[in-house]
C-alpha cells in the first residue's frame, strides 16, 4: 500500500510544470543507526545543489515553474513503516523534500510512475535497473557525491550511450531521457554561460572526437546545450571523473548504469 | 607435408616471406603480401585510425585551441562585446574552419614521429599522445572538431572544461608538457610541476619540417634551474663566469622543461635501436647564451649526468638567437625570456615563453607591445 505525504513545511511545487526527483531513503539518509533523527546519506550535498538551482531560478524570476519537486521514496517495507521518523528526521536537518512516498518493494516502480517522477536516483544498482525497465530515468549515487559542490548541479551524460544506444533499451526509457534533457535544458537556459547554478557535461568513454561530436549535436537537438565536454577515446574514466564531480551520470540505456 | 610454423605476430606485421598462396585457393593471382594484408586487417578488427594509447605510457601533450588554431577574430568578440555574444558568433561560423596556430606545425610533427614509431614498434603505446585542453564551453566543442577533421589532425581526446580551471585536468591526463595562450594558467601549471609554456604567433611563418620533429631549448631556467642567471642579474657578468668556473664540476640543479627533453630522449633511443640514429625524426637543440669554452662546459656535464643526450648544443655566447634559430627552424623553441621569444618570433621562429624563474621579475620591454589576449 502506497501513500504519498506532502511534507507541509515547505512550498510546494507545481508538479505539472516541475521536474520531478525521486531519491531513495538511503540515497537521503544512509543507514538506520538506531537514533532518532537519522544522519545524512551520500546525497545530502545533491539535495543542496538541487535547493541551490531552485533558489536561483526563483531569484531569475519569482513567478517560476519550472523548478525541483524533489520525493523521498522508500523502497522497502521496513523504511515504509518509518514514516514518522523520516518526516521528523527531514525537518531537523532543513531538507527542502516535497512529499514523501512511502511504498515497500512490491510497488515502489508503481509509485515513480504514479507520480510523474522524471529523475529517479538510488544507492542502489537493482533498485536503478528495476525503474529503468519501467522506463524512468535512473540514475546511482554513491559516496563520491558526497564530494561534490553543493553550489553547482553537475550532470554528466554519457556520449557513448547517446551515440551507440542500448539494443535492449525500451521506447518509454528512450522518451525518458529525451524528455529530461529537455527540462535541463530549458532550466539551463534561464542562466548565462558564466555563473551557473547548472552545468551540463558530455562525457565520451570510448568513443573518440567524432562520437562526442554526435552526442554534443543529438543533444542541442533535444534543446540542451553542453557547457562542458571530456572526450576519453579510451582512457580510464576514473580519475578524470574526480576532477569533474558530478553529482550523477546519465545515460540513455542502462549501459551507463553497469559501471 | 611441409610444416610450417607461422609466428602470428611475424604473419601480422607481414615479416613472414616463405608464406606462399597458391593462385587457385581463392581464385585471382594477387600477390601473398596482399592476402597477408588483408587477413591482418580482418582478423584484429582494425580501422583505419589506431587505437590511442594509454595516457601514462605515452608522453602527452596538452594544447589550448588558442595556440592550434588563430581564433583572433573571437578573441576580439569575446573581449569586446563579452561571452554570450562570444558562444553566439562561434555557433553562428561552426562550419568554418580556423586557420592553423602557432602550435599546428608542431602537433604535425608529433603525428609524423608517430607513424614512424608505430611502423617500427606496431604494438607500442610509447607514443606522442595531443589532447586538446580548453577552457572553451562545450558550444564551441563542434566547431573545434569540425576543425580538427578538416585539417585530418589525428585528435581523439578533448577537455573543455566550460571556464573551470584546466589545471586539475592536466594533471589527470598524465601531461607531458601544456601549451596555451594564457600566461596565467601556464604559470599555474608550471607550479603544478607540469611542463609548460606560453606560445605566440609569429608574424610571418617561416617553413618548418614535415617530417623531422624540431624542438630547440635554451639552457637556463627552462632545461636548468635558474641558479646561474640570479648570480648573472644580481652581481654582473664577471661574477657569473667565476661562479660557473668554480662550479663546473657541480651538476645544475633540473629546470621546468627537462623532464620533457628526457620523454623525447627515450622516444629517439627507440629509433636508435633499430638503426635510425641518422634517419631519426626527432632532433633536439640547446640553444644558450652561455659560451663553449667557458660557462658551456658545466651545461654539456650536466647532461651527461643526467644521461641525455641533445642532438645539437649551440654556444652563442650572448649573440643574439634569433639568426641561428631562423637556421635551425625547430617547431617550437622554449626561453624563460620574453625578450628572446619576441626577437625569435619577429625572424619566423616559433617561441614558446617558459614564465620561470628570476627573469620574470626583470623583464625586458621590448620595442612592440604585446598584449597577450586572455
Amino acid at each position: 500500500m502506497v501513500s504519498t505525504v506532502q511534507n507541509t513545511d515547505i512550498e510546494q511545487k507545481d508538479a505539472e510544470h516541475a521536474v520531478v526527483v525521486a531519491m531513495t531513503f538511503k540515497a537521503v539518509f544512509g543507514s538506520d543507526d538506531g537514533d532518532d533523527v537519522y544522519g545524512a546519506g551520500v546525497a545530502f550535498t545533491l539535495l543542496q545543489a538541487l535547493q541551490t538551482v531552485n533558489e536561483r531560478l526563483l531569484l531569475e524570476n519569482p513567478s517560476e515553474m519550472l523548478l525541483f519537486d524533489i520525493i523521498l521514496i522508500t523502497t522497502d517495507r521496513q523504511q515504509q513503516q518509518q514514516s514518522d521518523r523520516i518526516m521528523s528526521s527531514t525537518r531537523h536537518h532543513g531538507l527542502q523534500i516535497h512529499r514523501f512516498c512511502f511504498s515497500c518493494e512490491d510497488d515502489f516502480t508503481d509509485s515513480l510512475l504514479q507520480n510523474k517522477v522524471h529523475l529517479f536516483l538510488s544507492t542502489d544498482k537493482n533498485e536503478t535497473v528495476q525503474a529503468a525497465s519501467r522506463g524512468v530515468l535512473s540514475a546511482l549515487v554513491d559516496h563520491q557525491t558526497t564530494l561534490c559542490s553543493s553550489q553547482q548541479l553537475k550532470v554528466v551524460f554519457c556520449g557513448d550511450s547517446i551515440v551507440q544506444p542500448d539494443a535492449d533499451i525500451n521506447a518509454a526509457s528512450r522518451q525518458a531521457a529525451e524528455v529530461f534533457s529537455a527540462q535541463l535544458g530549458e532550466m539551463r537556459r534561464r542562466f548565462g554561460a558564466l555563473d551557473s547554478p547548472l552545468s551540463i557535461v558530455v562525457m565520451t568513454s570510448s568513443g573518440g572526437r567524432d562520437s562526442c561530436c554526435s552526442a554534443l549535436r543529438t543533444l542541442r537537438t533535444r534543446g540542451l546545450s553542453v557547457d562542458e565536454a571530456h572526450c576519453l577515446a579510451g582512457a580510464p574514466r576514473g580519475i578524470i571523473l574526480s576532477v569533474l564531480r558530478p553529482h550523477f551520470q546519465l545515460s540513455d540505456g542502462l549501459s551507463g548504469l553497469q559501471d | 607435408m611441409v610444416k610450417m610454423s607461422l609466428d602470428p605476430v611475424q604473419v601480422m606485421s607481414g615479416q613472414v616471406k616463405e608464406l606462399k598462396v597458391a593462385p587457385s585457393s581463392n581464385g585471382d593471382s594477387r600477390g601473398s603480401w596482399e592476402e597477408k594484408e588483408e587477413f591482418s586487417q580482418d582478423h584484429l578488427g582494425l580501422t583505419t585510425k589506431p587505437k590511442p594509447p594509454k595516457p601514462e605510457n605515452a608522453v602527452t601533450i596538452a594544447v589550448s585551441s588558442r595556440v592550434l588554431f588563430r581564433t583572433e577574430t573571437e578573441q576580439k568578440v569575446f573581449e569586446q562585446k563579452g561571452v554570450e555574444e562570444y558562444l553566439r558568433y562561434q555557433i553562428e561560423h561552426e562550419n568554418e574552419p580556423f586557420a592553423p596556430g602557432p602550435a599546428f606545425p608542431f602537433v604535425k610533427a608529433l603525428e609524423a614521429v608517430n607513424t614512424r614509431l608505430r611502423e617500427l614498434y606496431p604494438q607500442s603505446e610509447e607514443l606522442f599522445d595531443i589532447v586538446l585542453v580548453t577552457y572553451n564551453h562545450a558550444h564551441v566543442g563542434i566547431r573545434l572538431i569540425n576543425t580538427i577533421n578538416h585539417h585530418n589532425l589525428f585528435i581523439e581526446r578533448f577537455c573543455m572544461t566550460g571556464g573551470a580551471s584546466p589545471i586539475g585536468y592536466l594533471k589527470a591526463w598524465h601531461t607531458n608538457l601544456y601549451l596555451s595562450a594564457d600566461a596565467d594558467k601556464v604559470r599555474e601549471a608550471l607550479a603544478e610541476g607540469i611542463a609548460a609554456a606560453t606560445m605566440f604567433m609569429p608574424e610571418k611563418l617561416t617553413e618548418v619540417s614535415e617530417s623531422q620533429l624540431r624542438v630547440a631549448f635554451d639552457g637556463d631556467a627552462v632545461l636548468f634551474s635558474d641558479e646561474s642567471e640570479r648570480i648573472f642579474k644580481a652581481h654582473g657578468l664577471d661574477k657569473f663566469f667565476e661562479h660557473e668556473r668554480e662550479n663546473e664540476d657541480t651538476l645544475l640543479d633540473h629546470g621546468p622543461l627537462k623532464g620533457f627533453l628526457e620523454a623525447l630522449g627515450k622516444l629517439q633511443k627507440k629509433f636508435y635501436a633499430k638503426g635510425q640514429r641518422l634517419d631519426c625524426p626527432i632532433r633536439t637543440f640547446l640553444v644558450t647564451a652561455r659560451s663553449a669554452a667557458s660557462s658551456g662546459i658545466r651545461a654539456l656535464k650536466t647532461l651527461r649526468a643526467w644521461g641525455l643526450e641533445i642532438d645539437e648544443a649551440l654556444f652563442l655566447a650572448g649573440a643574439p638567437k634569433g639568426p641561428m634559430l631562423e637556421k635551425i627552424r625547430p617547431h617550437i623553441y622554449f626561453d624563460d625570456q620574453m625578450f628572446h621569444v619576441e626577437g625569435a618570433a619577429e625572424m619566423g621562429t616559433i617561441a614558446a615563453h617558459v614564465p620561470y624563474g628570476i627573469a620574470q621579475k626583470h623583464q625586458k620591454v621590448s620595442k612592440k607591445n604585446t598584449t597577450v589576449a586572455k
